[in-house]
């Protein structure tokens, strides 16, 4: 579904992403990890060209989007993307914030719009909070706002940057079910996370990143227990010990 | 102090109020679109319309009001031709002045936004253009209200100085009864205190409007 060949990315004399091949498969979740300053996060949001490759390639379904000629925005609406800062519209109630983008870029009428909001909602439990500023909801609501906000253009490949980071202890529990449940509705996913235990118990594929490289990647329980690479044993020692 | 010119020149005043309060709501309107676009261009990759932006922007805060009017005023019938009612010209050049200072604070307004608001926005597919007018431009407005209304009132005052092409509004009134009186200092109080009600009226206004827009604060 995406195929990722010979990725590098600059930040001026910084060299971020040093050469990366991946391919993603349909309703594969696909979990990446690593020491901070690895990469994982800009190697995510190149997929959605929220950052702009310096060099390679990206596949999408055979089309290469980093192709001028593409049009990303309609690239963007196959890909959902869950930030670490939620990113919700302030200005907006919660219903607005999902209904918007179906509304302006489908062309979808209010209701229908409506009708899809509150399918979302319910699902995530937080239809009684439609009429809410996201300022008024916590942190764990948010994050499940921004999850529906993203599936409300029905994705074909959900992103998620580190979405529990931002959260406090007792709320990253409700967030990671429903991507859990999203995951067993067979969603294609790239996780960006340090929930080792999500990785473990949802992924298909964990990669380890590490200054700008996919060091190793296999499946979770290889990874977690006999990890081949020095800098994976390290890293995984340095987590699990932390659990 | 004596206030019985009033009972004769009171509808001069009123009109004069009329053509401040015209004067003033026009170049604010068009001040706020001329100065969205050239927020826009500045805050623009293309180095043309930045370039322009910017200059336009110095331009305009580095040279006084009165020559910019005398240069609209003399300058634009020679150069187009035509011959614009002094009124037109006023508001052209409070236009052109109040759009540069509002561009900046509509640009400071733009930046305050967090960057995660773009992304998210394009993140779900949106256009740049579409992301700006639906997200960025209305969390910024929000922020940029105080300062907005400051900029109105500013307007509202300066456009005293079109007076001295020939615009009946409040402060040639003034000097025109003050001519005719002979009384060089109540015509003037009169003038102020007009000038205070349509500035406090407005700063009530806007105050208004600023809680308004804070319900999903």
């Amino acid at each position: 579904m995406i195929k990722v060949e010979n990725l590098h990315k600059n930040f001026k004399e910084l060299h971020v992403l040093k050469g990366i091949d991946e391919e993603v498969k349909k309703g594969e979740v696909v979990v990446v990890i690593g020491p901070s300053g690895s990469g994982k996060s800009t190697f995510l949001r190149c997929l959605n060209l929220l950052e702009e490759p310096t060099n390679g390639k990206i596949l999408y379904n055979g089309t290469n989007i980093i192709d001028k000629k593409n049009d990303i925005n309609k690239h963007r609406e196959k890909m959902g993307m869950v930030f670490q800062q939620f990113n919700l519209f302030p200005h907006m109630t919660v219903l607005d914030n999902v209904t918007l983008s179906p509304k302006k870029i489908k062309n979808m009428k209010e209701k229908e719009a409506k009708g899809v909001a509150f399918e979302l909602l319910n699902r995530i439990g937080l239809a009684n909070k439609a009429e809410s500023y996201p300022n008024q909801l916590s942190g764990g609501q948010k994050q499940r706002i921004a999850i529906a906000r993203a599936l409300a253009m029905s994705p074909e490949v959900m992103l998620f940057d580190e979405p529990t980071s931002a959260l406090d202890p007792e709320m990253v529990g409700e967030v990671l079910d429903v991507m859990k449940k999203l995951a067993m509705d067979g969603m294609t996913m790239v996780v960006v996370t340090h929930e080792m235990g999500f990785a473990k118990e949802v992924g298909d594929r964990v990669l380890f990143m590490d200054e700008g490289k996919v060091i190793e990647e296999d499946i979770p329980c290889n990874i977690f227990k006999r990890p081949q690479h020095a800098r994976t044993k390290d890293f995984i020692g340095k987590v699990l010990h932390a659990y | 102090m004596d206030f019985s010119f009033l009972t004769r020149y009171y509808t001069m005043y009123l009109t004069g109020a009329r053509n401040t309060i015209l004067l003033a709501l026009f170049s604010v309107l068009l001040g706020v679109i001329f100065g969205i676009a050239l927020a826009l261009m500045r805050l623009s990759k293309n180095p043309i319309l930045k370039g322009f932006a910017a200059s336009y922007i110095e331009f305009v805060r580095g040279t006084p009001l009165l020559v910019q009017l005398y240069i609209i005023y003399y300058g634009l019938p020679q150069v187009t031709g035509m011959r614009f009612p002094d009124l037109f010209a006023g508001i052209i050049a409070l236009t052109f002045n109040s759009a540069a200072y509002i561009a900046e604070i509509i640009r400071a307004g733009i930046l305050s936004i967090d960057k995660g608001q773009m992304e998210a926005a394009r993140s779900l597919g949106m256009p740049y253009n579409m992301a700006m007018k639906h997200i960025i431009i209305p969390q910024a407005f929000k922020n940029i209200l105080p300062a907005l209304g400051n900029e109105f009132i500013v307007v509202i005052k300066e456009s005293a100085i079109v007076s001295i092409i020939g615009i009946y509004d409040i402060m040639r009134t003034a000097n025109i009864v003050r001519g005719n009186t002979y009384r060089p200092f109540e015509p003037l109080i009169v003038a102020a205190i007009m000038y205070f009600i349509i500035t406090f009226t407005l700063s009530n206004l806007m105050r208004m409007a600023e809680r308004r827009l804070r319900t999903g604060d």
